[in-house]
């Protein structure tokens, strides 16, 4: 509480400062609130790395729960505040960030998953498609049923992209595997999450995944003595025997990447029109792990080493070492591996990608089919 | 067929479990509006249960005892409702809103220091000796259940009794079908009104407590996410009668629950919307057969009682 | 307390309403400063900030206004039914109505460009309208509380708002996101320089608020719709038709509400989007500026600009002082609990006589006044 006496004062003190000794001012707009433990905690996770990353240099600071059509007017009390970089998390920021961006031609804005840009409008996403992918290879390993089931936020592409690599992945390692999905339409909603575990469950599914805002479903699969996966951030904590791996995120990388090349001049206000961050494991944005630096927790790693398949690739090999190779293969780029490498079909059997054909960037984002294992609803599906 | 059952089973194991809160929740608000007074403010008392709840155990280790500050969060909060609804004779309405703002605004500050830690001792999963190996009833309702959800069932029991075979309920009734006359009769009004606000809120805290040391045993801003008010709409859909309020609990709760194994064969937002128009639905329906004899609302629900004197 | 009674009062004067409720704001804005003083924040300085960047900047101002618009025109509605004393919780959902049949005539219908936003605006004050209609004739037909009726009917609004965004009018274009598509220009309202504040939305507010303070005081229908509030059975005695008054003042307060919805998605938001960003409470927050403006049109319209500026403030101690953003909702709360403790003052008094026959029940409350 004395700090913010403080750092009022410490304000104070920096008008009389000459203005050459300001630090980049560089602020964060999140969607929930940073004790979230999902979307918005994992981007303040990266804040904090951020700010440490470059010490003194910039000054960061973070508004939390600002609903979507607010965001101008926060956008607004940040620049008086005198923000040099504002970076908007959430996806529905895009229509007041690319507004404000207009009235405020000397900030440099970040608009985080999104879709658009301007002359200083950058977009930046890390995905998580790859590592959705490695943990799709280990929950097929651990399921005895085979039945895997997946709770998911809302059928739109980043999501689609998620499960469709979780599956791609099972199915490597179990081709009779089934992935069957429920859908909250919502990214927090913690009965809700409860309820789909539950009925997922009741259908069999001995595995759960999921892409949405809380530690939930790792909680009520626990519960039932079944394994899940942190997300974001990790989530071992909340069940420390039950947690096999996970997706972890990285937001720093892009963040300091992003802010030592303003610091440097590469980036300015008048040529971000083209820069898109798109980043993966190549680029360490995202991590395999139930939690940072433990990719496959250990209890779990004796489960995948008594799982041997015969591999196309690798011949005979077990699922643990089959998970670093793949991990490894894709950090080195996606032309040494890419989960959605053509021929691909969807499930309902069209050939989406040609033998031998490499995915665009624009492919993934705008990925609407659902392949082959995908069990359920599934909005806006090409026939 | 086989799938069918147990399609059937889960579906209720897991109505039960949901609605558990919901139906403590509603149980108290339809004591309180048996007593004449709405309280809106559901949403904002289970929040600060869960809270507080959450808080104590948390610390103590005890989920129990985390379930008695929950009560007593509950019931201060009523208390606040209490003050101004019944014995300030403020608009009600209002008066419980602002207690939802509030409570939702308070906790979420209140509770950043909570934030994103398991409770380290939840309650958990029992099976119900006995009834548990009953066929169907038993994998329906009584095997991996939590105690406050029988207990709940229990409440809902014995609340029925007392509302209508004790002289409590009759005093209870009276001052919400017709104060003047209870008054008249010697019964304290608003002291009557305002004990039943109170209990009201410690139902809704105990609901609050169910769900951040059982159904989700952690701490999350807004974690009651608007059960407050379907426990509201069950309580007017139950037509204010404990007994039926077990069956529009499991109800609502099979609604819910089947908005995620149904999700092939329904758009999810139009099952969750039922409960609603259900409860609009049961009041126009009583309101109909009113005149035949079917009880309705509480005579003198919403309306203040100003005699004006002690 | 013996020998103290509590009496209702007759009309309490002009200067005891605006003492009372000023008081009521007082108090709040002192639990306010004690709360900023416990999160370390002075309070006077905290005030400054607040001020200089709410009301004394052309933006911050812009801002506060823009969020009055929805409160003035749900909360003008509102005070013409509680004037009747048809407690309409249900202008949240009369909002979102409103929003969803503009963004239907944005999206769907082919006009000539300057009809399109009239159409809106006719559009949505009907479908409010009608929406408003069910709890209506529930109320004056079968006697149903159209406080219940009107707050599920909320909630009904909101799951079908979300199943529109997230089912049929999903937009196209937003890799699944839960949007419908952008309206055209022409379905866009004009706004004030690079501010939101979509003016036209405002000339309509205040018009409404001078029309229904007109009906009020000079029609005979106001005059039928005071009778019923002060007095039903005088009202009944005086052969008011009680269905024919409730309907149209309701559709009037639903529909005002839906003017609100047609400006939030028309001049703010330009699509149609998650219930939860449609509106951020303004059909509930609507309630408290019809009650803070003592049911009075014009009122009205200062009570919602304050409470626009309480919201505002909110950004203001996040980013400028540094305060979790939680403290928004605990001083908006605190703010309504004041407001609503201060109202019996009015309603009744503490007077010292001897005992004597009580006041009627039925007629009692703060309802009647």
């Amino acid at each position: 509480m004395r700090r913010i006496l403080m750092s009022l004062a410490a304000l104070v003190a920096l008008a009389f400062a000459t203005a050459q000794d300001d630090p980049l001012k560089v602020a964060f707009i999140y969607v929930g609130p940073v004790g979230d433990y999902g979307f918005s905690y994992a981007h303040d996770l990266g804040r904090q790395a951020t700010q440490e990353h470059f010490g003194d240099a910039i000054e960061t600071v973070y508004v939390e729960d600002v609903p979507e059509p607010e965001v101008e007017a926060f956008i607004d009390q940040l620049v008086a505040d005198g923000a040099d970089v504002i970076f908007g998390t959430s996806f529905g920021y895009g229509d007041g960030i690319l507004a404000a961006a207009q009235r405020y031609p000397d900030v440099i804005f970040g608009w985080g998953t999104g879709i658009s840009r301007a002359p200083n409008v950058l977009t930046y996403m890390a995905d998580f498609y790859q590592v959705y992918y490695l943990n799709g290879l280990i929950a097929a390993a651990l399921s005895e049923s085979g039945d895997l089931g997946y709770v998911a936020a809302f059928p739109i592409a980043e999501v689609k992209r998620h499960i469709n690599g979780f599956t791609l992945g099972a199915r490597e390692v179990n081709p009779d595997a089934e992935v069957a999905v429920r859908w909250l339409y919502n990214w927090f909603d913690p009965a809700g999450a409860t309820e789909a575990s539950e009925a997922l469950m009741a259908n069999g599914a001995d595995v759960l995944a999921f892409t949405e805002d809380t530690p939930t479903v790792i909680q009520v699969a626990a519960d039932r003595g079944y394994p899940g996966f942190s997300h974001y951030a990790s989530m071992v904590e909340f069940a420390p025997d039950h947690v096999a791996s996970g997706q972890l995120v990285h937001w720093d990388t892009i963040y300091i990447d992003i802010l030592e090349k303003v610091l440097d001049g590469t980036y300015t206000t008048t040529n971000l029109e083209d820069v898109d961050y798109f980043w993966l494991l190549e680029q360490g944005a995202v991590e395999l792990g139930s939690e940072p630096g433990v990719p496959v927790a250990e209890p779990f790693v004796d489960d995948l080493r008594e799982v041997v398949i015969d591999h196309p690739e690798f011949g005979e090999i077990d699922v643990y070492e089959l998970v670093l190779e793949r991990r490894d293969q894709m950090a080195q780029g996606r032309d040494v591996f890419e989960p959605f490498m053509g021929p691909l079909e969807d499930r309902n059997g069209n050939l989406v990608y040609e033998d031998g054909y490499m995915p665009t960037l624009e492919d993934l984002l705008s990925m609407e089919f659902a392949v082959p294992g995908v069990v359920g609803p599934w909005d806006n599906e090409p026939q | 067929m086989d799938v069918d059952l147990a399609l059937v089973l889960t579906t209720l194991a897991r109505a039960l479990a949901f609605s558990t809160p919901l139906l403590w929740a509603a149980l108290g608000e339809i004591v309180v509006e048996r007593a004449g007074v709405v309280n809106l403010g559901v949403e904002g008392m289970m929040i600060l249960g869960a809270l507080a709840g959450f808080v104590v155990a948390q610390s103590s280790g005890d989920p129990w005892l985390g379930l008695a500050a929950a009560t007593a969060a509950g019931v201060a909060a009523a208390a606040v409702h209490g003050l101004l609804a019944v014995v300030l004779r403020a608009n009600q309405y209002v008066s419980g809103l602002a207690l939802t703002i509030f409570g939702l605004g308070l906790t979420g500050l209140i509770g950043r220091g909570w934030v994103g830690r398991p409770l380290r001792n939840p309650m958990e999963f029992v099976d119900l000796p006995l009834l548990a190996s009953v066929p169907l009833l038993g994998p329906a309702f009584f095997q991996g259940q939590y105690v406050l959800s029988w207990l709940g069932l229990l409440a809902a029991v014995v609340l029925w009794f007392v509302l209508h075979h004790t002289r409590l309920g009759l005093v209870v009734r009276s001052v919400g079908e017709n104060p003047a006359a209870a008054d008249a009769a010697g019964v304290r009004v608003l002291w009557v009104r305002f004990l039943a606000v109170t209990f009201g809120g410690a139902m809704a805290g105990v609901a609050g407590g169910f769900l951040s040391l059982a159904y989700r045993p952690s701490w999350g801003q807004g974690m009651t996410n608007g059960l407050g008010w379907i426990a509201l709409a069950l309580a007017i859909f139950a037509l204010w009668d404990p007994l039926r309020a077990i069956f529009a609990a499991l109800l609502f709760g099979a609604l819910f629950t089947l908005s995620f194994s149904l999700q092939e064969f329904f758009a999810p937002q139009l099952l969750t919307m039922m409960p609603y128009l259900f409860t609009i639905l049961a009041l126009a329906i009583t309101a109909v057969r009113k005149g035949a004899g079917a009880f309705g609302a509480p005579e003198a629900l919403g309306e203040p009682y100003a005699r004006g004197r002690r | 307390m013996n020998g103290l009674r509590i009496e209702r009062r007759g009309a309490p004067s002009a200067a005891l309403v605006w003492g009372v409720s000023l008081g009521a704001v007082a108090v709040a804005m002192l639990g306010t400063g004690l709360l900023f003083a416990a999160f370390g924040v002075a309070p006077l300085e905290a005030a400054r900030v607040i001020v200089e960047r709410t009301i004394l900047d052309a933006r911050g101002a812009s801002e506060v206004v823009r969020r009055a618009i929805p409160l003035m025109l749900a909360g003008v509605g509102l005070t013409l039914a509680f004037r009747a004393r048809f407690w309409n919780i249900g202008a949240e959902g009369q909002l979102l109505i409103g929003a969803v049949a503009a963004a239907g005539v944005a999206l769907f219908v082919d006009l000539p460009g300057v009809l399109t936003i009239p159409a809106m605006f006719v559009v949505g004050f009907l479908a409010a309208a009608a929406w408003g209609l069910g709890p209506a004739l529930l109320k004056v037909r079968l006697g149903v509380n159209e406080i219940i009726t009107t707050l599920m009917l909320n909630y009904v609004a909101i799951y079908l708002v979300r199943w529109l965004v997230n089912g049929p009018w999903k937009g196209s274009s937003l890799s699944g996101f839960a949007y419908s598509d952008r309206f055209d220009a022409a379905a866009i309202l004009p706004t004030i320089g690079t501010t939101r504040l979509h003016w036209p939305t405002l000339v309509l507010a205040v018009l409404a608020a001078v029309a229904v303070a007109w009906l009020l005081a000079r029609t005979r229908f106001g005059f039928e719709v005071r009778m019923m509030g002060e007095s039903p059975e005088a009202a009944r005695y005086a052969g008011v038709d009680f269905f024919r008054t409730t309907l149209i003042l309701v559709l009037v307060s639903a529909g005002a509400a839906g003017l609100a919805g047609v400006g939030e998605v028309a001049g703010i938001h330009h699509r149609l989007v998650d219930p939860g960003s449609l509106s951020i409470g303004y059909g509930y927050t609507a309630i408290i500026v019809a009650l803070l403006a003592r049911r009075n049109a014009l009122a009205a319209l200062v009570t919602a600009l304050f409470l626009g500026w309480v919201a505002a403030s909110g950004d203001v101690m996040q980013v400028a002082l540094r305060l979790p953003s939680q403290i928004t909702g605990v001083v908006q709360g605190l703010v309504l609990l004041c407001i609503i403790a201060a109202e019996p003052i009015l309603e009744y008094r503490l007077v010292r006589a001897p005992r004597r026959a009580a006041t009627p029940p039925d007629a009692a409350g703060p309802e009647a006044t």
